[in-house]
Protein backbone atom coordinates (compact mmCIF):
# COMPACT_ATOMS: atom_id res chain seq x y z
CA UNK A 1 0.00 0.00 0.00
CA UNK A 2 1.79 3.09 -1.23
CA UNK A 3 -0.25 6.27 -0.99
CA UNK A 4 1.24 9.14 -3.03
CA UNK A 5 1.99 12.39 -1.31
CA UNK A 6 -0.39 14.53 -3.33
CA UNK A 7 -3.47 12.62 -2.16
CA UNK A 8 -2.46 13.15 1.49
CA UNK A 9 -1.98 16.87 0.87
CA UNK A 10 -5.30 17.17 -0.93
CA UNK A 11 -7.20 15.44 1.90
CA UNK A 12 -5.49 17.68 4.48
CA UNK A 13 -6.27 20.82 2.48
CA UNK A 14 -9.97 19.97 2.12
CA UNK A 15 -10.20 19.11 5.83
CA UNK A 16 -8.55 22.41 6.82
CA UNK A 17 -10.90 24.36 4.52
CA UNK A 18 -14.01 22.72 6.02
CA UNK A 19 -12.70 23.28 9.56
CA UNK A 20 -11.89 26.95 8.87
CA UNK A 21 -15.47 27.80 7.93
CA UNK A 22 -17.21 25.69 10.60
CA UNK A 23 -15.27 26.69 13.75
CA UNK A 24 -17.24 29.24 15.79
CA UNK A 25 -14.30 30.98 17.45
CA UNK A 26 -12.86 33.45 14.94
CA UNK A 27 -9.27 33.27 16.23
CA UNK A 28 -9.32 29.47 15.84
CA UNK A 29 -10.70 29.85 12.33
CA UNK A 30 -7.83 32.21 11.45
CA UNK A 31 -5.24 29.78 12.83
CA UNK A 32 -6.78 26.91 10.83
CA UNK A 33 -6.61 29.14 7.76
CA UNK A 34 -2.89 29.60 8.39
CA UNK A 35 -2.49 25.82 8.47
CA UNK A 36 -4.48 25.65 5.21
CA UNK A 37 -2.10 28.13 3.58
CA UNK A 38 0.90 26.13 4.75
CA UNK A 39 -0.47 22.86 3.35
CA UNK A 40 -1.23 24.66 0.09
CA UNK A 41 2.40 25.84 0.03
CA UNK A 42 3.62 22.25 0.48
CA UNK A 43 1.31 21.15 -2.33
CA UNK A 44 2.78 23.73 -4.71
CA UNK A 45 6.32 22.69 -3.83
CA UNK A 46 5.24 19.15 -4.65
CA UNK A 47 3.80 20.31 -8.00
CA UNK A 48 7.17 21.85 -8.91
CA UNK A 49 6.25 25.52 -8.51
CA UNK A 50 8.97 26.49 -6.02
CA UNK A 51 8.75 30.26 -6.60
CA UNK A 52 5.00 30.21 -6.00
CA UNK A 53 5.56 28.11 -2.87
CA UNK A 54 8.08 30.64 -1.50
CA UNK A 55 5.68 33.50 -2.17
CA UNK A 56 2.75 31.67 -0.59
CA UNK A 57 4.73 30.74 2.53
CA UNK A 58 5.94 34.29 3.09
CA UNK A 59 3.03 36.38 1.85
CA UNK A 60 -0.15 34.40 2.38
CA UNK A 61 0.75 32.20 5.37
CA UNK A 62 2.74 35.02 7.00
CA UNK A 63 1.34 38.45 6.23
CA UNK A 64 -2.21 37.24 5.58
CA UNK A 65 -2.45 35.46 8.94
CA UNK A 66 -0.99 38.50 10.71
CA UNK A 67 -3.54 40.81 9.04
CA UNK A 68 -6.43 38.51 9.98
CA UNK A 69 -5.24 38.18 13.61
CA UNK A 70 -4.92 41.97 13.86
CA UNK A 71 -8.45 42.40 12.50
CA UNK A 72 -9.86 39.83 14.95
CA UNK A 73 -8.09 41.52 17.87
CA UNK A 74 -9.45 44.90 16.79
CA UNK A 75 -13.03 43.60 16.55
CA UNK A 76 -14.43 40.55 18.36
CA UNK A 77 -13.74 36.83 18.62
CA UNK A 78 -17.33 35.67 18.79
CA UNK A 79 -19.42 34.65 15.82
CA UNK A 80 -22.86 33.12 15.57
CA UNK A 81 -22.03 30.59 12.85
CA UNK B 1 -11.30 4.13 -14.03
CA UNK B 2 -8.78 5.78 -16.34
CA UNK B 3 -11.15 8.72 -16.58
CA UNK B 4 -11.29 9.11 -12.78
CA UNK B 5 -7.50 8.91 -12.43
CA UNK B 6 -7.03 11.50 -15.16
CA UNK B 7 -9.51 14.01 -13.73
CA UNK B 8 -9.81 13.61 -9.94
CA UNK B 9 -7.37 16.48 -9.24
CA UNK B 10 -9.72 18.89 -11.01
CA UNK B 11 -12.61 17.64 -8.90
CA UNK B 12 -10.72 18.33 -5.67
CA UNK B 13 -10.04 21.90 -6.83
CA UNK B 14 -13.74 22.30 -7.62
CA UNK B 15 -14.68 20.99 -4.14
CA UNK B 16 -12.35 23.58 -2.56
CA UNK B 17 -13.95 26.29 -4.69
CA UNK B 18 -17.44 25.15 -3.61
CA UNK B 19 -16.43 25.37 0.08
CA UNK B 20 -15.28 28.96 -0.39
CA UNK B 21 -18.37 29.87 -2.42
CA UNK B 22 -20.70 28.42 0.23
CA UNK B 23 -18.90 30.38 2.96
CA UNK B 24 -19.23 33.60 0.95
CA UNK B 25 -22.97 33.12 0.42
CA UNK B 26 -24.32 31.46 3.56
CA UNK B 27 -22.17 32.60 6.49
CA UNK B 28 -23.38 35.78 8.14
CA UNK B 29 -20.16 36.77 9.90
CA UNK B 30 -18.02 39.18 7.89
CA UNK B 31 -14.66 37.60 8.87
CA UNK B 32 -16.03 34.19 7.84
CA UNK B 33 -16.98 35.66 4.47
CA UNK B 34 -13.44 36.99 4.04
CA UNK B 35 -11.99 33.57 4.95
CA UNK B 36 -14.26 32.03 2.31
CA UNK B 37 -12.99 34.54 -0.26
CA UNK B 38 -9.41 33.55 0.58
CA UNK B 39 -10.22 29.85 0.10
CA UNK B 40 -11.92 30.61 -3.24
CA UNK B 41 -8.88 32.56 -4.50
CA UNK B 42 -6.46 29.84 -3.44
CA UNK B 43 -8.51 27.18 -5.23
CA UNK B 44 -8.42 29.14 -8.50
CA UNK B 45 -4.66 29.73 -8.15
CA UNK B 46 -4.17 26.02 -7.45
CA UNK B 47 -6.07 25.16 -10.64
CA UNK B 48 -3.84 27.46 -12.70
CA UNK B 49 -0.59 26.14 -11.19
CA UNK B 50 -1.67 22.55 -11.80
CA UNK B 51 -2.02 23.32 -15.52
CA UNK B 52 1.74 23.92 -15.62
CA UNK B 53 2.48 20.38 -14.40
CA UNK B 54 3.85 17.82 -16.86
CA UNK B 55 3.91 14.14 -16.03
CA UNK B 56 6.85 12.00 -17.05
CA UNK B 57 10.10 13.33 -15.62
CA UNK B 58 9.78 17.10 -16.09
CA UNK B 59 11.91 19.07 -13.62
CA UNK B 60 11.69 22.57 -12.14
CA UNK B 61 11.90 25.50 -14.60
CA UNK B 62 15.50 26.28 -13.61
CA UNK B 63 18.39 25.66 -16.01
CA UNK B 64 21.27 23.56 -14.73
CA UNK B 65 24.92 24.40 -15.20
CA UNK B 66 25.35 22.06 -18.18
CA UNK B 67 22.41 23.66 -19.97
CA UNK B 68 23.80 27.14 -19.44
CA UNK B 69 27.03 26.31 -21.27
CA UNK B 70 25.23 24.83 -24.23
CA UNK B 71 26.48 21.29 -23.88
CA UNK B 72 23.22 19.87 -25.20
CA UNK B 73 20.05 21.31 -26.66
CA UNK B 74 17.22 22.26 -24.31
CA UNK B 75 14.25 19.90 -24.56
CA UNK B 76 10.91 21.61 -23.95
CA UNK B 77 9.30 18.51 -22.39
CA UNK B 78 12.12 18.37 -19.84
CA UNK B 79 11.01 21.52 -17.98
CA UNK B 80 7.72 22.55 -16.40
CA UNK B 81 5.72 25.35 -17.98
CA UNK B 82 6.96 28.61 -16.34
CA UNK B 83 4.17 30.87 -17.58
CA UNK B 84 1.32 29.96 -15.14
CA UNK B 85 3.78 30.22 -12.24
CA UNK B 86 4.55 33.83 -13.18
CA UNK B 87 0.90 34.79 -13.57
CA UNK B 88 -0.06 33.21 -10.24
CA UNK B 89 2.88 34.89 -8.48
CA UNK B 90 1.16 38.16 -9.37
CA UNK B 91 -2.27 36.83 -8.35
CA UNK B 92 -1.12 35.84 -4.82
CA UNK B 93 0.12 39.37 -4.11
CA UNK B 94 -3.10 40.88 -5.48
CA UNK B 95 -5.12 38.50 -3.26
CA UNK B 96 -3.27 39.82 -0.19
CA UNK B 97 -4.13 43.38 -1.29
CA UNK B 98 -7.84 42.56 -1.56
CA UNK B 99 -7.68 40.81 1.84
CA UNK B 100 -6.25 43.94 3.43
CA UNK B 101 -8.89 46.25 1.96
CA UNK B 102 -11.71 43.84 2.93
CA UNK B 103 -10.45 43.64 6.52
CA UNK B 104 -10.20 47.43 6.69
CA UNK B 105 -13.84 47.74 5.60
CA UNK B 106 -14.87 45.09 8.19
CA UNK B 107 -13.07 47.02 10.97
CA UNK B 108 -14.85 50.22 9.84
CA UNK B 109 -18.24 48.50 10.06
CA UNK B 110 -17.43 47.15 13.53
CA UNK B 111 -16.51 50.65 14.71
CA UNK B 112 -19.80 52.04 13.48
CA UNK B 113 -22.28 49.23 14.35
CA UNK B 114 -20.38 47.29 17.12
CA UNK B 115 -21.16 43.92 15.54
CA UNK B 116 -19.83 41.73 12.74
CA UNK B 117 -23.04 39.81 12.00
CA UNK B 118 -24.69 40.68 8.74
CA UNK B 119 -28.32 40.43 9.92
CA UNK B 120 -27.71 42.70 12.94
CA UNK B 121 -26.05 45.28 10.68
CA UNK B 122 -29.06 45.16 8.34
CA UNK B 123 -31.37 45.61 11.33
CA UNK B 124 -29.37 48.61 12.55
CA UNK B 125 -29.44 50.26 9.14
CA UNK B 126 -33.25 50.15 8.86
CA UNK C 1 -30.39 31.32 3.32
CA UNK C 2 -28.16 28.40 4.28
CA UNK C 3 -29.99 25.78 2.20
CA UNK C 4 -30.24 28.23 -0.71
CA UNK C 5 -26.48 28.85 -0.57
CA UNK C 6 -25.79 25.12 -0.41
CA UNK C 7 -28.04 24.46 -3.42
CA UNK C 8 -26.46 27.26 -5.48
CA UNK C 9 -22.89 26.17 -4.70
CA UNK C 10 -23.67 22.52 -5.50
CA UNK C 11 -25.25 23.50 -8.84
CA UNK C 12 -22.21 25.62 -9.77
CA UNK C 13 -19.88 22.79 -8.76
CA UNK C 14 -21.87 20.27 -10.83
CA UNK C 15 -21.62 22.50 -13.91
CA UNK C 16 -17.86 22.91 -13.42
CA UNK C 17 -17.42 19.14 -12.99
CA UNK C 18 -19.37 18.66 -16.22
CA UNK C 19 -16.90 21.08 -17.82
CA UNK C 20 -13.88 19.01 -16.78
CA UNK C 21 -14.93 16.23 -19.20
CA UNK C 22 -13.52 18.29 -22.08
CA UNK C 23 -10.37 19.37 -20.23
CA UNK C 24 -7.05 17.73 -21.14
CA UNK C 25 -5.86 15.04 -18.74
CA UNK C 26 -4.13 16.22 -15.56
CA UNK C 27 -0.39 16.55 -16.17
CA UNK C 28 -0.58 15.96 -19.93
CA UNK C 29 2.68 17.22 -21.54
CA UNK C 30 0.86 17.95 -24.82
CA UNK C 31 -1.96 20.03 -23.36
CA UNK C 32 -2.68 23.35 -25.16
CA UNK C 33 -1.28 25.38 -22.26
CA UNK C 34 2.11 23.70 -22.62
CA UNK C 35 2.62 23.80 -26.39
CA UNK C 36 1.55 27.30 -27.35
CA UNK C 37 3.62 30.15 -25.85
CA UNK C 38 5.88 28.66 -23.21
CA UNK C 39 8.28 26.67 -25.51
CA UNK C 40 9.69 29.95 -26.77
CA UNK C 41 10.36 31.15 -23.22
CA UNK C 42 11.98 27.83 -22.29
CA UNK C 43 14.23 27.77 -25.36
CA UNK C 44 15.24 31.43 -25.59
CA UNK C 45 15.57 32.40 -21.94
CA UNK C 46 19.26 31.52 -21.75
CA UNK C 47 20.20 33.28 -25.00
CA UNK C 48 18.16 36.41 -24.41
CA UNK C 49 18.35 37.06 -20.67
CA UNK C 50 21.25 34.89 -19.34
CA UNK C 51 19.17 33.97 -16.26
CA UNK C 52 18.99 30.32 -15.19
CA UNK C 53 15.61 30.69 -13.45
CA UNK C 54 12.90 30.91 -16.12
CA UNK C 55 10.23 32.18 -13.73
CA UNK C 56 12.39 35.15 -12.73
CA UNK C 57 13.33 35.99 -16.31
CA UNK C 58 9.70 35.95 -17.47
CA UNK C 59 8.53 37.90 -14.40
CA UNK C 60 11.11 40.68 -14.51
CA UNK C 61 12.22 40.74 -18.13
CA UNK C 62 9.63 39.58 -20.64
CA UNK C 63 6.63 40.73 -18.64
CA UNK C 64 8.13 43.58 -16.64
CA UNK C 65 5.19 45.90 -17.28
CA UNK C 66 2.93 43.36 -15.59
CA UNK C 67 5.02 43.59 -12.41
CA UNK C 68 4.98 47.39 -12.66
CA UNK C 69 1.17 47.34 -12.76
CA UNK C 70 1.14 45.01 -9.76
CA UNK C 71 3.13 47.60 -7.81
CA UNK C 72 0.41 50.13 -8.64
CA UNK C 73 -2.23 47.73 -7.28
CA UNK C 74 -0.34 47.30 -3.99
CA UNK C 75 0.09 51.07 -3.64
CA UNK C 76 -3.63 51.64 -4.23
CA UNK C 77 -4.57 48.99 -1.65
CA UNK C 78 -2.21 50.50 0.92
CA UNK C 79 -3.61 53.98 0.37
CA UNK C 80 -7.19 52.64 0.68
CA UNK C 81 -6.33 50.91 3.99
CA UNK C 82 -4.73 54.08 5.38
CA UNK C 83 -7.70 56.24 4.32
CA UNK C 84 -10.24 53.78 5.79
CA UNK C 85 -8.53 53.13 9.13
CA UNK C 86 -7.38 56.70 9.86
CA UNK C 87 -8.78 58.02 13.14
CA UNK C 88 -10.55 61.26 12.41
CA UNK C 89 -10.26 63.33 15.59
CA UNK C 90 -11.43 66.93 15.36
CA UNK C 91 -12.70 66.98 11.81
CA UNK C 92 -14.67 63.75 12.29
CA UNK C 93 -16.41 65.03 15.43
CA UNK C 94 -17.35 68.26 13.72
CA UNK C 95 -18.75 66.38 10.73
CA UNK C 96 -20.77 63.97 12.85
Amino acid sequence: MNIPFDIIFQIFVVMCAIAAITVRDLLSAVMVLGAYSFFMCLMWAQLGAVDVAFTEASVSAGIGTILLIAAVLKTTRRSKD
Amino acid sequence: MDFIIAKYNYWIYIILMMIGFYAMIAKSNLIKKIIGMNIFQTAIILFFVSMAYKKGGATLPILTNADMHGEHAIQVAQYLNPLPHVLMLTAIVVSIATLGVALAIAIMMYRKYHTLEEDEILKAIK
Amino acid sequence: MKTLGLIVSIIVGAFLMYGTIDMPDWGDPNSPASIHVSPRYIKKTEVETATPNMVTSVLADYRGYDTLGETTVIFTAGMACILLLRRRKEAGKARR
